[in-house]
């Protein structure tokens, strides 16, 4: 099964792109390779690819671009397809460029704290591979057991652990990319931060693979802080939760990771594979974990466990273990996946908002949830304010699939309306384009838009993604131009 | 088909382009939310790297058949048949979705849609209806086998390299055969009396392969369960546990042995299995009978008794060997114990309380070896490079490997031999064996 393909087809497409990624299976162009390919971790929209093409190094990658920019193919890039807005579908039945053959770890250099990786390294396997010299790769997605550094880049992954260490963005030092027109240039040499002129990086890092393929990363790594501790707290009221949480980040604490989960869904995790004996009849539960020099831990872990008491906390505690500590996380990370123990199908949420008006959104997302007759499940990474709605519904169901995009789209708005925004990490994608709109006027979309075109002009590389439609843009460039 | 065949099939309903009895069941993919965190699990997706031949790839493929938008061919066979049925999926999976089961179905379907010809197929019917379901047949082979090997013929054929005719794969496989042993079936014909007071009473499994292949392991097994006030008996009508033939996709055939187990041992209380795949396969028996109540419900009962060896010593507790046996070993954790049947501590403490025995951890223990059944004859080329990556996981400075699953076992004999190690491959039971045997001066030096 790992024998080269013949290929049998007379798509002359196909054929000169396999004469170009030679080697075992390098392309796959049959309907039944495809399918697997027609969506990611958002499955309301799917589209077949025309081909998927696994380079296995930037020159392959360069020649793959180049030839579809000639021969006008739409063409995109694809990690693991965890992303959770579409970026990674095929919508225009585009030649996916699969990233996941190019996953070495190409050089780990300890003394200047960073690593050099290819794009389809898995972000786990950073820190997997580190840990043991005591060092780890920060963002910390819950998806990074599966996901892999390049689509990190393009999302500016965040995670758990990004309270206060930073999202991805922060730990990117240099890149190599693939510009829409086959060039490969390199920014942010040799991993020295803040280069004179523009910061590229910054605006290639969450550009959502629009503006060219990511080929190599350089990233920060981190030593192992010396002590860690991670504590529950149980409460009754959300408004105890979260006023808890405002309390302790202004106690001075910066905790490396703060997280809520609401009652439904802790109802989902504890009926999932890792459950750890939540109860069922609470509203919140946070996880609060603080980490640094050994000392000071205690110290910290007594004044967290103090503002809960004040705030009314039912029940706190500190993982007796690195095993009880493990098991508290792998219940939260699993978090999303879980939901699928409560309802066929989930669509997940990513507003950000200010800490204080947790309260508020979150009951209008119980009135969102009332009115459109579909459940609402809550995970929150409350430090810094990002919380994911989980709109929960059943695609078999005529009607649900819109019912629970529109519900979707009402919480984006419920954050956008206290000053909020319309995505913490997970990207805009397909799915909330039309969305940008809460955010943003459509001059500034424009401008943005006026960005990418210099990228890439011809729009070939994953159109359709992270704007709203184009059509109306362009009218608006017309008329301005007129 | 008679027609009495074709009215049974016909009161069967069928689900979208599955056609045949005990298609794939909606309710086993409907959690599945498309999320990917099993994709690193997948030992076929990290050698290729393709999501058809991912865990989430192949759920949404075989639902995509229920839902009409896909044949079963060919096409669909690849993935399906590519799949090591390991179960590292679902421990991954944050909703347990349960791929190998619906992997065994869907295999069920394909199998009725294109029947294997060719030699393929004489070969697969030779062996899985011909053979495994008869152990005197299967002794026959082995005494064929034992033949070859006593007789001077294996010398000759090594030296007159006759076997460079034979397909690479199977080359290697001769060259780690193990040596055909006496049967346990043969040699004990009524019950094994604890060796002290009786404190239980207790049924087991001998297997087909390993009770030729593998006997001393029966016999061992037959040992540690003496040794703790287990009365054993073998009962006579029980037959090769079936997992073969549900991962080649002959569920029927799969559901007659299921059935004669089930009638074999209805009247024990505990059946002890020192062989995951067997075990593992027996506790999923009820998964056959959706469409037959009443043996499901009979099924669910004799899953009850099924119990993995290390695992049964484990809860009913066992005598802490005096003995030191001063060895450094590892632990290779077989995916149908493992991801199967969710024994991990039991093996690993058991090893821990012979004395001297000094463990090294394995990273990804738990990662396939590429053995599955006989995964490594169909798809020699996949089974080698999961091999590969096993072998080099396994550390250096240690004497044996560990395991609990025959299939594993000679899996990693051929590991050992092709990568150029020098451990020796063992199994769980044998190592508590060994070590009672030296306490009681029976075994002064460890003769492995
Ligand atoms: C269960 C679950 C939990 C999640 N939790 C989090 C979380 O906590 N935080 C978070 O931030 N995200 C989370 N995500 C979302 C997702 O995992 C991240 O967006 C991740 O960064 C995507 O990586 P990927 O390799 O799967 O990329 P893909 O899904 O394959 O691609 C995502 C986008 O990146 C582009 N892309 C991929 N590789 C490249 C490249 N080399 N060059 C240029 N563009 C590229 C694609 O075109 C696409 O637009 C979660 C997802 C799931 C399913
Ligand atoms: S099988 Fe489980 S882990 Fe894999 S995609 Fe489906 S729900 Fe996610
Ligand atoms: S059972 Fe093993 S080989 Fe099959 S999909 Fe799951 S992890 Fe992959």
């Amino acid at each position: 099964m790992m024998s080269v393909i013949r290929i049998d087809t007379t798509d002359k497409h196909i054929i000169n792109l396999a004469s170009i990624v030679s080697g075992a299976r390098s392309i796959l162009y049959k309907k039944v390779d495809l399918l697997a390919y027609d969506c990611d971790g958002f499955t309301i929209h799917k589209h077949l690819p025309k081909a998927v093409v696994f380079p296995k190094n930037t020159a392959e990658v360069s020649q793959i671009v180049k030839y579809c920019s000639e021969n006008k193919l739409p063409f995109l890039a694809r990690g693991a397809g965890t992303g959770l807005s579409g970026g990674a579908i095929p919508i225009n039945g585009e030649v996916i460029i699969s990233m996941v053959r190019m996953k070495k770890l190409i050089s780990v250099d300890l003394e200047n704290r960073q690593a050099v990786v290819e794009p389809g390294f898995v972000n786990l396997k950073l820190t997997n591979s580190i840990s043991d010299k005591g060092y780890y790769y920060a963002p910390d997605p819950s998806s990074q057991y599966c996901c892999t550094i390049g689509g990190n880049v393009a999302e500016n992954a965040g995670g758990a652990h990004c309270l206060k260490y930073g999202v991805t963005t922060n730990h990117i030092l240099g890149l190599e990319v693939v510009l829409p027109n086959g060039e490969i240039i390199e920014i942010g040499k040799n991993g020295v931060l803040d280069e004179p002129g523009y910061d590229l990086l910054g605006l290639l890092t969450g550009s959502e693979g629009t503006l060219g393929i990511v080929t190599k990363i350089t990233v920060r790594i981190l030593k192992n802080p010396e002590g860690k501790q991670t504590v529950l707290a149980y409460f009754d009221r959300v408004e105890d939760g979260s006023q808890a949480v405002s309390d302790i980040i202004s106690a001075g604490i910066v905790p490396a990771a703060l997280e809520m989960m609401d009652k439904t869904a802790i109802e989902a995790v504890e009926a999932a594979a890792f459950p750890v004996g939540h109860p069922k009849d609470i509203e919140a539960v946070l996880l609060i974990e603080v980490d640094g020099i050994a000392a000071g831990i205690d110290e910290q872990i007594n004044q967290i466990v103090k503002v809960c008491k004040k705030r009314n906390v039912r029940e706190v505690r500190a993982a007796k273990d690195e095993e009880e500590r493990g098991r508290w996380w792998a219940n939260r990370k699993t978090g999303f996946g879980a939901m699928g123990a409560i309802s066929p199908d989930y669509l997940v949420q990513d507003g950000v908002i200010p800490r204080s008006k947790l309260p508020e959104v979150l009951r209008k997302i119980a009135q969102i949830s009332g009115e459109s007759g579909l459940r609402i499940a809550n995970i929150f990474h409350a430090g810094d304010g990002n919380l994911h709605p989980l709109v929960l519904f059943d695609a078999r169901k005529p009607g649900e699939i819109e019912k629970a995009l529109e519900a979707g789209s009402q919480c984006l708005k419920a954050c956008a309306d206290v000053g909020g925004t319309i995505t913490g990490e997970h990207g805009v994608g397909i799915e909330k384009r039309e969305e940008m709109r809460f955010v943003f006027k459509e001059e500034e979309i424009l401008a943005q838009t006026n960005i990418r075109e210099v990228f890439n002009p011809d729009n070939l590389l994953n159109a359709g993604k992270l704007f709203p439609t184009p059509g109306r843009c362009v009218e608006i460039k017309k008329e301005m131009k007129a | 088909m008679n027609v009495k065949e074709k009215q049974d099939l016909q009161c069967y309903s069928t689900l979208g382009n599955y056609l045949w009895r005990d298609p794939p069941q909606e309710s086993k993919w409907a959690d599945c939310v498309h999320c990917g965190m099993c994709l690193e699990s997948c030992p076929t997706y990290e050698q290729t790297g393709e999501e058809q031949h991912s865990p989430r790839g192949r759920v949404y493929l075989i639902k995509a058949v229920a839902e009409g938008k896909l044949d079963v061919d060919e096409h669909f066979a690849s993935p399906v048949f590519s799949c090591l049925d390991c179960r590292a999926c679902t421990t991954a999976c944050p909703v347990d979705i349960d791929v190998g089961g619906l992997i065994e179905e869907a295999r069920g379907q394909i199998r009725q849609a294109i029947p294997l010809k060719g030699w393929k197929g004489a070969v697969n019917k030779f062996f899985l209806h011909g053979v495994f379901p008869h152990h005197n047949r299967l002794r026959s082979l082995g005494g064929l086998l034992r033949f070859y090997q006593k007789s001077g013929m294996q010398k000759v054929v090594r030296k007159t390299k006759l076997i460079n005719i034979m397909p690479q794969h199977l080359t290697e496989m001769e060259s780690i055969m193990p040596e055909v042993k006496g049967s346990i079936r043969k040699k004990f014909t009524s019950e094994i009396k604890a060796k002290s007071e009786t404190k239980h009473k207790v049924a087991m499994l001998t297997g087909c392969v390993m009770d030729v292949f593998f006997s001393d392991i029966n016999e061992s097994t037959i040992n540690v369960l003496t040794r703790n006030g287990n009365d054993v008996s073998i009962p006579k009508n029980q037959t090769c546990c079936g997992a073969l033939h549900v991962h080649a996709g002959d569920r029927e055939m799969g559901r007659k042995l299921a059935k004669q187990n089930i009638e074999a041992f209805e009247n024990e209380e505990k059946v002890i299995v020192n062989a995951a795949g067997c075990g593992c396969m027996m506790k999923e028996y009820s998964e056959l009978f959706r469409d037959e109540p009443e043996w499901k419900e009979r099924a669910e009962q004799f899953e009850e008794k099924v119990v993995d060896v290390s695992k049964y010593l484990h809860d009913t507790g066992y005598e802490k060997p005096k003995a030191k046996m001063n060895m450094r070993i590892t632990y290779h954790d077989a995916c149908h114990l493992a991801h199967g049947q969710g024994v991990r501590k039991e093996p690993r403490e058991i090893l821990l309380d012979i004395p001297g025995v000094e463990m090294v951890q394995m990273p990804n223990a738990d990662r396939c070896c590429g053995s599955a059944g006989i995964y490594n004859i169909t798809n020699p080329e996949m089974a080698d490079a999961v091999l590969k990556s096993k072998m080099e996981n396994v550390p250096d400075d240690v004497e044996m490997i560990s395991m609990g699953n025959p299939g594993c076992m000679m899996q990693m004999a051929l590991g050992v031999q092709k990568y150029g190690r020098n451990q020796k491959i063992v199994h769980t039971v044998q190592l508590l064996d060994w070590a009672y045997q030296k306490e009681e001066g029976d075994l002064n030096d460890v003769s492995y």
